[in-house]
């Protein structure tokens, strides 16, 4: 839990060598279990789930929809709290840390793709990168510098004084990516990546993705309903009733219409 | 705490109309407390110039004197019991009272006759725009204020009236005495004063004192009392202040204006409020990303208060630009407008804690937005 008091997101990447927790996996989870209560009725969502990502892995989840995938990546990502079970990130033990902690976590250590970009209207491309940092306490300027250098690596150096409004989707996405990997985090969860992109440029921000995670050594775990890029995938999990279980490899070769 | 600033800032300005809104919201404030506060005390200047202005040091006038216009006859034999106080070097007798001016068209007005002696002039009219002041001892001479040209028949130096069925005549105009009461001021001489008003030659208003140098006028005016128990005695600024205050008072003057000031506070507020509001029922989302990426309740209150700060201080700015221009537009001797820095800089204070409470009422709403709600789309 010490770890994350002192951490600084200029250092993020030195942490998983410095710090002996960080030595562990970064997603352990053990009879996870989480339920919804609506209407006084209670209904379960995941039903003890066991998952183990290792350091560098790429992870896929797949499920139909209303399947909890969001809710295990919700949950992956300190959002949600497990109702049962062990859920360790990047060492932390979630259930032993209060929300302030959890906030900590997931702010310094943890990058996020969401499914629709979610990017500030207001801002540039450049300053959305910067974002993560500035939460971090990074001055605007060094900020910037950095934010500059990942929209380069992403390809929108050009484009990076124009507003979410003046970018494309395929672009929106890779400003999304880029902002993902401003603090260095050691696990980037994706919901749903590719969802808003068509095919081309979907396999493209899917590449840029896989690509910049792994040459940073970071843990990828991503939400999908999209076969196409199940290739990418150094393992996929299918969630179904509440219980995760590998993805049987003969499916994704198909790559049809699979249900997921 | 700076880089949460600049996300702050740079969001609310992308949303060019409603900031503009906003600033409105804050300028109306702005300007509405500082004139409703400068006529305020406009107002109050008026109801203490003569004493502000008249040259004494001390008024001396009948025990309970609470007004410099609503002044009670005191014996004139009293100059003399004060000329003998101690740190007294000049003490005249000065005098106050109602009469009717009869104008050339045959109407007439009431007017407030002030008389003072003609050896020192202490109490004589001052911001001249026409004549010299002196010229008030010139036989049946009066100075009457420009601004009173319309109650009084448009005078001119040299054009005669009627004061109290005798004949004045107008020799000099001054610029911007005006009192707090609709009565004009008319300055003469004390025994010109005494005919128009028809007194006795042996009364008179009050005592103008002015000290010696390095005399304290608390214990002169303490000796004063002690002379004469029959007298109140008060230093300029004391008797200021009574003035002042009696109207605040007898009139609910400050009640009335403080009621107008405030409304002006919550309509600014109310409208910086619901822009900030609007702006992040605009933005749910995007502060449940926020959220997700980690930022907590303490950052995203920061940025609420950044925006209500920066909209507090551009709309301060404006507004006091706002104010200097109407200020020097529309402030004259009748509705004077004074906006001393004390006021502008309390009423900038005043308008960055009501936007910094209307910041409270959107942060009320952000608390609740789950950032799961960005992982549901």
């Amino acid at each position: 839990m010490s770890s994350l008091r002192h951490v600084h997101p200029r250092r993020a990447s030195e942490r998983g060598a410095e710090t002996a927790v960080s030595a562990a996996p970064p997603v352990v989870v053990e009879g996870l279990c989480k339920q919804y209560v609506r209407g006084g009725i209670a209904t379960p969502v995941l039903r003890g789930v066991d998952l183990r990502v290792e350091r560098g892995e790429c992870v896929f989840l797949t499920g139909p929809s209303g399947s909890g995938k969001s809710t295990l990546l919700a949950i992956l990502g300190c959002i949600l709290t497990p109702d049962a079970g062990v859920v360790r990130i990047l060492g932390e033990n979630l259930g032993l840390l209060d929300a302030h902690r959890r906030t900590l976590l997931r702010r310094q250590r943890i990058g996020f793709v969401f499914q629709r970009f979610q990017l500030l209207r207001g801002l540039t491309a450049l300053h959305n990168v910067a974002v993560p940092l500035q939460l971090c306490g990074v001055p605007p300027a060094t900020a910037l510098v950095r934010a500059m250098r990942l929209l380069e690596q992403v390809g929108l150096r050009e484009r990076a004084h124009a507003l979410p409004s003046q970018l494309s989707a395929g672009q929106c996405q890779r400003v999304a990516l880029a902002r993902a990997l401003a603090v260095e985090p050691e696990l980037i969860l994706a919901d749903e990546p590719t969802a808003n992109l068509d095919e081309h440029h979907g396999l493209e921000a899917m590449r840029l993705l896989r690509e910049l995670a792994a040459a940073r050594g970071r843990t990828l775990v991503v939400v999908t309903h999209d076969v196409r890029i199940l290739p990418f995938a150094d393992r996929v999990f299918r969630l179904e009733h509440g219980r995760l279980q590998p993805w049987e490899a003969r499916l994704v070769d198909a790559g049809g219409t699979t249900g997921v | 705490m700076l880089a949460l600033w600049s996300i702050a800032l740079r969001t609310l300005v992308a949303e060019r109309g409603k900031f503009i809104t906003a600033l409105v919201g804050v300028v109306f404030s702005v300007v509405l407390v500082n004139v409703q506060g400068g006529l305020f005390l406009g107002l109050l200047r008026k109801a203490s110039l003569l004493v502000d202005c008249g040259g004494a040091d001390i008024w001396v006038g009948h025990r309970g004197m609470f007004n410099v216009d609503l002044a009670a006859d005191i014996p004139r034999r009293w100059v003399y019991r004060v000329r003998s106080v101690p740190g007294v070097a000049v003490a005249q007798p000065y005098l106050l009272g109602h009469s009717t001016m009869t104008l050339p068209d045959g109407g007439f007005e009431s007017v407030l006759v002030i008389g003072c002696e003609r050896s020192t002039l202490l109490g004589n009219a001052w911001m001249m725009r026409e004549g010299r002041a002196a010229d008030v001892v010139r036989t049946d001479g009066i100075i009457v204020d420009a601004w009173e040209a319309v109650k009084l028949g448009d005078p001119q130096v040299g054009s005669l009236r009627e004061i109290g069925r005798r004949r004045a005549r107008v020799v000099g105009t001054s610029d911007g005495i005006l009192g707090f009461l609709i009565t004009p001021y008319v300055f003469t001489t004390l025994d010109r004063a005494s005919e128009f008003l028809h007194k006795p030659s042996d009364v008179c208003s009050y005592v103008l004192v002015q000290l010696e140098p390095g005399a304290d006028a608390h214990q002169v005016c303490h000796e004063i009392r002690r002379r004469l128990p029959k007298a109140d005695a008060w230093p300029r600024e004391v008797y200021s202040r009574m003035c002042v205050e009696y109207w605040i008072r007898r009139t609910g003057l400050g009640i009335s204006f403080g009621c107008s000031t405030l409304l002006g506070l919550l309509v600014g507020m109310v409208i910086v409020a619901q822009t900030l509001y609007a702006s992040v029922l605009d933005r749910i989302q995007e502060f449940g990303t926020l959220k997700a990426m980690g930022a907590d309740h303490g950052q995203l209150y920061r940025m609420l208060l950044a925006q209500a700060v920066f909209m507090a201080a551009l709309g301060s700015a404006g507004g006091v630009i706002l104010v200097a221009l109407i200020v020097g537009a529309f402030s004259t001797p009748v509705a004077p407008i004074v906006t001393p820095a004390w006021l502008v800089g309390a009423s900038t204070v005043l308008v960055v804690v009501v936007c910094v409470l209307s910041s409270l009422l959107p942060f009320w709403r952000v608390r609740r937005v789950d950032p799961l709600l960005v992982l549901q789309s």
